[in-house]
């Protein structure tokens, strides 16, 4: 019977399954950072239970280090705490740690493909619910809590009930793929298919257009199929993935055989069925900006901000969140997403934080300033994306145009570290999730692409990137 | 299980409401407690009351794997929360750690239940008694699985 990707690397790691019942899953990597860990390891010691295989066990700390100078010491203890009780559990668990001083440092979900870590046909959870990035690879990748990182620490294994499976094909050309980016994809997708959609599902993503992007861009894809509400996303690995692993890090010693096995394996066969199919054409979408409180909560940069009643089309709890929503964003149903003015800007996290976003943003901001009204961050993504992008004289752009270029971490994503917005600040952000009070009590989020947040800045409002200059 | 509801009449409660990223970083459950469900209520915490249940709409729980959102609620307190759906992460996080129970119901029961009714609630017979309006309505009954890492009391005593 034909079989599709997620049934082919499923079946492959199962351990004990049962007729109706769980199943218990073999995972092949572990990624541990200091917020979802201190009580896992606490567990662990609780039971005098050892770490099972410390060798597939990787961790960092990402979520709460301050992205400031990274030689003076970390001014709020409790943040200071949670990163010393993360590396005195590594030093005696014997787990490779990327400290706050490695060049390795950054957030797991940008450090795992960039180390080799994250390979094509594997498992890999991590206490962090954008694990599902790792799926660009042709990796299964389950974000988890607590309770079962204490499990995989101690097991290696994960009980899990079968998901089930949700192909969504892109088809179509973009008019500027400079422009329309994987992050209007993404939002796009979304858009359709709701922040409950992908429930239940682990989504393939398919299709000629998914072919044609590169492998960051493919991981932004992957990365925000947790905010339509999957459990995992994942891409058939190809040459452009085996290419980008090759020669890193932690890649196994006998990897050019392994390509012959994943190109071989790794792909959804013929005819195999899914439990549901949705299709995006992408030749008409536009640069997308979000307007409400949660990601499905998006429009078109050229239209404006929606009526809670037409955006519900006849729902009520949906009319009323709308109503929530801008009441919270304080906006008016009928602006123009381009007269919306903005007083900051982030670029960065596990969704827009690597490479190629800083290339693209800054393609726009060479040579120009950012709006005296707006202040603007570069978080990249991994303290080797930021020495890339030194190398290339990314930061010298970025500061010229008063852009502050700052250390890698999660940042302003999620506001646990010093980089939040204040209360009614409104924000430009290549993050993932416009949740309420996430970018700091009160602040307001938009999620755009970089592309857009760097047009944004300059400008101190949204602005179509279409009618940019970017090549 | 008896308890009164506090109700929340929408959907996607995400987990940055029920505890906002900046108290991630602390370790201790009675002080995690004082912030749940900060972000959309401020007076949860001096309203809520030991055996209390959240009764919401759909995708609760939605958005990051801090496991630390089940137990702000727990430790505040609640022992179930009622939904029309549940985002998966919650919901395992709920049941491996023991911390609350998560529970489906239906479109019906979601509007018959007001807040501050007082609640009945019977895992084994999958019911619900609304003690306040004398109504009895049906949860949707755990998988396999679940229902027996919640009967072990938690992952780590689960055996298959």
């Amino acid at each position: 019977m034909p079989k599709t990707l997620f049934e082919k690397i499923w079946d492959s790691r199962v351990v004990v399954e049962q007729k109706n019942g769980p199943t218990l899953l073999y995972v092949d990597r572990h990624l541990v950072h200091e917020v979802t860990s201190p009580q896992a390891f606490d567990g662990l010691r609780m039971n005098k239970r050892k770490v099972r295989r410390p060798d597939l066990t990787f961790a960092t700390m990402d979520h709460n280090v301050p992205t400031s100078d990274r030689s003076l010491p970390i001014i709020d203890e409790i943040s200071a705490r949670q990163i010393q009780v993360l590396e005195k559990n590594c030093k005696e668990f014997d787990i490779q740690l990327f400290d706050i001083n490695s060049p390795n440092q950054g957030i797991v979900h940008v450090i795992g493909p960039e180390l080799g870590i994250t390979l094509p046909g594997t498992t890999i959870v991590c206490g962090d619910s954008h694990t599902s990035t790792h799926g660009a690879f042709g990796a299964l990748a389950f974000g988890i809590g607590t309770s079962d990182v204490e499990h995989v620490l101690a097991t290696q294994c994960i009980w899990m009930e079968k998901p089930k499976t949700f192909e969504i094909k892109i088809e179509g050309k973009r008019k500027n793929n400079h422009a329309v980016t994987a992050k209007d994809i993404i939002l796009s997708i979304i858009r359709h298919i709701g922040t409950a959609g992908g429930s239940g599902t682990v989504i393939e993503y398919s299709g000629k257009t998914i072919s044609d992007l590169t492998m960051e861009q493919r991981m932004t894809i992957c990365n925000m199929s947790i905010e339509g509400g999957a459990r995992a996303g994942l891409i058939a690995p190809d040459e452009k993935t085996f290419a980008y692993l090759k020669g890193r890090k932690y890649i196994p010693k006998n990897y050019d055989e392994l390509i012959d096995y994943w190109s071989e394996n790794l792909k959804s066969d013929p005819g195999a069925s899914f439990d549901k199919i949705f299709t995006l054409r992408v030749d008409k979408i536009s640069p997308q900006v979000t307007w409400g409180t949660n990601p499905a909560m998006t429009t078109d940069v050229t239209s404006t901000v929606p009526f809670p009643e037409e955006y519900a089309k006849g729902n009520q709890d949906e009319e009323k969140a709308a109503i929530k929503a801008l009441q919270y964003m304080d906006l008016k149903p009928g602006t123009q997403i381009t007269d919306i003015s903005i007083d900051r800007v982030f670029i960065g996290s596990c969704t827009n934080s690597r490479l190629e976003d800083l290339i693209e943003a800054s393609k726009i901001v060479k040579g120009k300033k950012v709006s005296p009204k707006v202040r603007a961050m570069i978080v990249p993504g991994s303290q080797l994306v930021k020495k890339q992008a030194e190398e290339l004289g990314l930061d010298k752009i970025f500061k010229e145009a008063n852009f502050e270029w700052r250390e890698s971490g999660c940042s302003m994503c999620l506001g646990m570290n010093p980089d939040i917005l204040a209360a009614g600040e409104r924000c430009a952000s290549t993050s993932n999730r416009n949740f309420e009070g996430r970018q700091g009590a009160g602040g307001r989020t938009h999620l755009v692409s970089p592309v857009m947040a760097a047009a944004a800045a300059l400008a101190g409002h949204f602005v179509d990137v279409r009618e940019l200059d970017l090549n | 299980m008896k308890g009164d509801v506090i109700k929340y009449q929408r959907d996607n409660i995400d987990t940055d409401v029920i505890i906002p990223g900046p108290y991630l970083k602390i370790h201790d459950y009675n002080e995690l407690a004082k912030h749940a469900m900060e972000g959309l209520d401020k007076d949860f915490h001096s309203k809520v009351k030991e055996g209390d249940f959240i009764l919401a709409g759909r995708n609760f729980g939605c958005g990051s794997s801090r496991e630390h959102a089940p137990i702000a609620l727990a430790y505040s307190g609640i022992k179930a929360v009622l939904a029309l759906s549940f985002a998966r992460i919650f919901y395992r996080n709920a049941v491996d750690g023991a911390f609350l129970l998560p529970i489906e119901i239906d479109e019906n029961t979601y509007n018959n239940i007001s807040d501050k009714d007082s609640l009945e609630i019977d895992t084994e017979k999958n019911e619900i008694k609304n003690l306040t309006k004398n109504q009895t309505y049906k949860m949707k009954p755990f998988s396999d699985l679940i229902g027996k890492i919640i009967a072990a009391g938690g992952l780590f005593n689960y055996k298959p």
